[in-house]
């Protein structure tokens, strides 16, 4: 590509550093909205740390099925380029103009050569290049079953016969001579995703890591309960094999500046990481095994963590032990491993005898990454993690250059997602998307003509690793599976959604002119859609698939019973097979799509995502309910890092109702919706005449917000001593001299949180009573501060406030959940009473004032009313739900919808537009589109049956069916919802829902009760 | 004797019923392998003859599990197959296969708890009713024991 033209006109590509999952996110975003991505890792495969965990929190979810899907999107999008073993040298220019250098390693494997098929590694193990680098005995050298790309990686170094390894490959893939290569590129925007390293334990002698085996890191530990780990998910002690009866989890290593090198920060995820593995353990093996987990603060502050902590010790018994461990001494002659430590109870010194224990280690950044961030000139913090700004927070210090993920700090997976959104949401702006952005049925056979052929039906059943293979012989249900009428292949296809199943499964199809295919595995609601386009790929239309819901409906469910998890999941494959021999091939509609954008909430997260998509020549609608903008964030005054908040609000608020292609809808109520994906009609009310109005739109947006807890405790609205920290910050703002002339403050966390009304965690209350206080003693440094708390929760780099304030001298006392501070108003100020763990007393303290952490609560009302008027799912404590809490965390579930900031849940302002600009992103990509697809369930009427009996325009929820000049009931397939109301209801049967057929549901039931009327 | 084992069919609405049935595999809350879920998009597209025809068959028990009320994603399917579901409750109580074995049960798609709640209490309450009558019937018939 020519150099020096004007950026906005060119197509330029933008490149994305580091293929874990949030790097593939970037890129898919960015593909589907129709730029050209390079994807650059630099191990073998993509995928990063994710693929290497077992599970997931808070779903507990296996981790390769919730992640393989985005590979192989990842590797199969036409506009994703892919280059693995790859790093960036060097970067120069500017914005919307950078030109790079890449350096790629050889692989010596030929990728369009390699079939994986082994033989390599059969035949010479030591010359393949296997990168977890966590253990060399896994069962394959793949990183992970699914890898992408699927092919080996040799290391020339170790092969002592190069020709007999070239002769042992069948596919004459490998290439010797194959060397470094250097490219230059063009790229519009850069987005750094590398993420980060895991803390090396080797130089903490007292906790024996490199000594002892049985001492092993969370990720390994993760790696042994993996089913592609080394063990295949059998959980045993490295040392000599034996099963563990007794495992302990020793938290912050390597974070909070415990141990000798250790970083000050806290790592934020390792808790809930600790949790998750406490939790898989206990499940696999019930009582046999004690779980403990050693912490100083529980830090579990995401959306609904709190409640997972509370399954963890109430439902599955996880012993959770607040303690500093001393140290882990292995005893030769038991084999165990002697744990002592303290309790801040009773300040006593104890030792107890495990049998393993996992180090739950940090996050850092590595030298390499370091470097490389250092090459191109860009700011890193003090944690060397690249520098960003509260309201910029994928920023980096170089405009065009985004950073995301851990590389910004230490996350959890979902707010890896949101950033990498964000990242490609502001990314796309330097570069034009591509004219044509439909999808590429090129890769798809045509399609096949099978209404003349009888039924010849395929069924390939996955093993998932042990997550069906592990409680039903696979091979007998595929036998069974032969036995059925009409079925010509049945067989096992280990994971089905990985490239080598789908190859096979997709191959049998054309090789045996199979007609119907029944996938037996997870549940429809995960994969349907690529077993959908397999069959597409495959010559067949893509309704000729059914999937029989083995895995969460039943092996997951029944693992207790193995006998009648088999006996149940051949039932449900007779079932798939009666139903699929039923069903027939269907057209999905579509409809032009709508680009406008509605935006429901004008606080800091509305008025962000409005003005990402603003930027890029879209319409928005700004809905917001009162007479102005800013939302809850007007009564922020400082964010912890020191910035002022409302100049910030001032000028974005100037923006938003400056900008052209923005109108902001003051004083609005939304009362009614219609429509459907890419063509939604909202109503709206609008005060003070309460004049009606509709907007038409194609995706809408809900950054309502939450409210500021208010619950009547601790003397809160009765004494004017007693406020909120959210009161507190602008009284501090407002009237410093009343600070100057206090001698003692007090301030209680957890205070409406964390109990049974509710039970989450408010996540930013910590953070604003670290805040105040610091700017208490900033204003008057003689002040006596004291925090009564529960768990500390100041994750991430906040943990350095936290530490700020212990050595300005703010005390911090724990209290317990069951014995709660009390507090009387005194004659001037509060009086409190408490008791010190420690000290092991009751003390009483006087305060001039109470600040109460209340955190934030949602809106229900307000997430109520539109949760009905959406027809959206809410949480139980109000909160919006998202699609999947893991990589889809602000999509909802019907599509075109999304959700942001504290919407979805309790946040602060960095992290809400981190969300605002996330969802920008991901509706960019939907709005690529020029069409939207509809699907085909629809309801079809039968004009000779149908007898215009007007039940079904009565009985339809939307108003579709009207009897027609032909006098018969009609359908419009552009309105129909899909909910086969009309179907049930017609007394005539003249409708049927397309894909849900009664015969498809009779047969369904036909397969199931066979054996009885047989 | 052998333990009963009822065959149990469940209507499960695709945006709830089902996905919490999804939920209660993701946190691997246990219920009785007897229950069946049968996959609709909508509680409401249940019609009368699929529930007739269930027992017909052979099902022990059946029910329709569909969104909490007010938060069905098609408005009001659930209370419309709810009316549905009685009127059926009435016929097999005239037809001496029993109202009881048939229900219906509202949950969202959050709540996997409650899934394997009802799935449990639904089978004991089935196994407590015995076997359908119709089935009975077909056994004597071809002249085996009752199971």
């Amino acid at each position: 590509m020519m150099k020096n033209q004007d950026t906005m006109s060119s197509h330029k590509k933008i490149l994305v550093v580091g293929g874990g999952i949030g790097g593939i996110r970037a890129a898919m975003d960015l593909a589907e909205s129709g730029r050209d991505v390079v994807l650059i890792d630099k191990s073998i495969s993509i995928g990063g740390l994710m693929t290497q965990l077992d599970r997931t929190f808070p779903t507990n979810n296996c981790d390769l099925c919730t992640i393989s899907p985005r590979l192989s999107e990842g590797g199969r999008q036409e506009r994703i380029e892919l280059m693995t073993m790859t790093e960036v040298k060097t970067v120069s220019g500017e914005k919307g103009n950078f030109t790079v250098t890449l350096s790629q390693a050889p692989r010596y494997i030929d990728l369009d050569r390699c079939t994986a098929c082994g033989d390599c590694y059969k035949a010479f193990p030591e010359c393949v290049t296997f990168s977890p680098g966590l253990d060399h005995r896994a069962p394959t050298c793949m990183r992970y079953p699914q890898a992408i790309p699927q092919a080996y990686a040799i290391d020339m170094q170790k092969c002592q016969d190069v020709e007999a390894l070239e002769n042992i490959c069948k596919a004459g893939a490998i290439l010797p001579q194959q060397e470094l290569k250097m490219t230059e590129l063009d790229v519009g925007a850069v987005i750094l995703c590398p993420g980060a390293a895991i803390f090396d334990p080797s130089g903490l002698d007292h906790f024996e890591y490199e000594k002892n085996p049985d001492v092993v890191t969370s990720l390994e530990y993760e790696r042994i309960l993996s089913a592609s780990g080394p063990t295949q998910g059998e959980l045993v002690r490295p040392s000599y094999g034996k099963n563990p009866e007794k495992i302990a989890w020793i938290q912050c290593v390597g974070s909070r500046g415990i141990q000798k090198g250790a970083a000050s920060y806290c790592s934020s995820a390792c808790c809930m990481f600790a949790l998750k593995e406490a939790m898989v353990t206990k499940e696999r093996f019930q009582d046999s095994i004690e779980t403990t987990i050693f912490y100083m603060d529980i830090r579990t502050f995401g959306k609904e963590y709190e409640q997972y902590r509370e399954r963890a010790e109430n439902e599955f018994h996880v012993n959770l032990l607040r303690s500093r461990p001393h140290s882990i001494v292995g005893d030769a002659a038991t084999g165990n491993l002697n744990i002592t430590y303290t309790t801040d109870n009773d300040g006593l010194s104890k030792t107890e005898a495990f049998d393993m224990a996992v180090l739950s280690t940090g996050f850092c950044i590595p030298d390499d990454i370091k470097d490389m961030a250092l090459n191109m000139g860009i700011e890193l913090n003090a944690h060397n993690f690249a520098k960003t700004d509260v309201f910029s927070p994928v920023s980096t210090s170089i405009p065009g250059i985004y950073a995301c993920g851990l590389f910004e700090s230490p996350k959890d997976i979902p707010e890896t997602m949101v950033q990498a959104s964000a990242a490609a949401c502001l990314a796309a702006r330097e570069t034009h998307p591509a004219v044509n952005t439909e999808e590429d049925t090129t890769k798809n056979l045509p399609e096949r003509d099978v209404s003349n052929e009888d039924p010849k039906v395929g069924i390939f059943i996955c093993d998932c690793g042990l997550n069906i293979g592990g409680v039903v012989d696979t091979q007998s249900l595929a036998d069974f599976g032969k036995t059925l009428p009409q079925v010509a292949v049945s067989q096992v296809v280990g994971h089905g959604c990985s490239k080598v199943a789908m190859d096979i499964i997709k191959q049998t199809i054309i090789d045996q002119k199979l007609n119907r295919v029944v996938i037996g595995g997870c549940s429809p609601r995960t994969h349907e859609t690529k077993f959908q386009d397999l069959l597409k790929k495959a010559g067949l239309n893509k309704y000729l698939v059914e999937i029989a819901n083995i895995r969460d409906q039943n092996t997951w469910v029944h693992a207790d019973a193995p006998q009648a998890a088999l006996q149940k999941a051949q039932h449900l494959i007779r079932m798939a097979v009666t139903s699929v021999k039923c069903s027939h091939p269907l057209t999905d509609h579509s409809l032009p799509m709508n680009k406008d954008i509605l935006v429901v909430g004008g606080g800091v997260t509305g008025m962000s995502s409005a003005l990402s998509l603003a930027d890029q020549g879209f319409k928005v609608f700004l809905v917001e309910k009162t007479a102005q903008l800013g939302g809850i964030a007007k009564n922020i005054q400082k964010t912890i890092e020191g910035q002022t908040v409302p100049p910030f609000i001032e000028a974005l608020s100037k923006k938003i109702v400056q900008h052209s292609s923005i109108e902001v809808i003051f004083n609005a109520f939304i009362v009614d919706h219609t429509g459907m994906p890419g063509m939604f009609k909202t109503g709206l009310q609008i005060a003070p005449q309460m004049y009606y109005r509709q907007i038409d739109h194609g995706i809408t947006i809900l950054a309502t917000g939450a409210l500021q807890n208010r619950p009547n405790e601790y003397l809160l609205g009765e004494h004017p001593d007693v406020m909120t920290q959210l009161d507190m910050d602008g009284f501090l703002e407002k009237t410093p001299d009343r600070i100057k002339a206090m001698g003692t403050a007090a301030m209680i966390q957890c205070v409406g949180s964390r109990c049974p009304d509710n039970p989450d965690c408010s996540r930013v209350c910590c953070q604003s009573a670290v805040k105040n206080a610091l700017r208490m003693l900033d204003i008057n440094p003689d002040m006596r501060i004291f925090v009564l708390y529960r768990d500390m929760r100041t994750y991430g780099f906040l943990e350095d406030y936290y530490l700020e304030a212990r050595k300005r001298g703010v005390i911090f006392v724990r209290y317990e959940k069951d014995n709660p501070p009390e507090v009387e108003a005194a004659e001037k100020g509060v009086t409190l009473s408490f008791v010190d763990p420690i000290l092991g007393k009751r003390l009483s303290l006087s305060a001039d004032c109470l600040c109460l952490s209340t955190g934030l609560v949602a809106d229900d009302e307000s997430t109520e009313d539109l949760a009905m008027i959406f027809r959206l799912q809410r949480t139980r404590q109000g909160f919006f739900l998202e699609d999947h809490v893991k990589l889809r965390p602000l999509d909802l579930s019907t599509p075109g919808f999304f959700v942001a900031g504290t919407a979805h849940s309790p946040k602060n302002i960095k992290e809400s537009i981190a969300d605002a600009q996330a969802v920008a992103g991901r509706a960019q990509a939907l709005l690529a589109k020029n069409t939207i697809e509809l699907g085909a369930a629809i309801a079809r009427v039968d004009s000779n049956k149908c007898a215009a009996c007007l039940i079904c325009v009565r009985a339809c929820p939307f108003d579709v069916p009207f009897i027609n000049a032909d006098g018969y009931s009609e359908i419009d397939p552009a309105k129909c919802h899909g909910c086969g109301v009309c179907a049930a209801e017609c007394p005539a049967k003249a409708i049927q829902l397309m894909q849900f057929e009664d015969d498809q549901i009779l047969a369904k039931l036909d397969g199931l009760l066979e054996r009885m009327v047989a | 004797m052998e333990q009963f084992e009822p065959v149990v069919v469940a209507f499960c609405c695709h945006y709830c019923a089902y996905t919490a049935a999804d939920m209660a595999g993701s946190k691997r809350l246990a219920y009785p392998a007897n229950v069946n879920i049968v996959r609709v998009p909508c509680s409401g597209k249940v019609d009368a003859i699929h529930l007739m025809k269930a027992f017909e068959k052979g099902a022990d028990g059946v029910y329709v599990a569909g969104c909490l009320e007010g938060d069905c994603h098609f408005k009001n399917g659930n209370t419309q197959v709810a009316r549905r579901v009685a009127y059926v409750k009435r016929l097999l109580d005239e037809i001496g296969i029993g109202g009881k074995r048939l229900e219906m049960f509202y949950m969202s798609a959050g709540m996997g708890e409650r899934f394997a709640r009802i799935a449990t209490e639904m089978t004991e309450k089935i196994r407590d009713l015995g076997p359908n009558p119709v089935k009975s019937a077909l056994n004597k018939k071809k002249g085996k024991a009752v199971a």
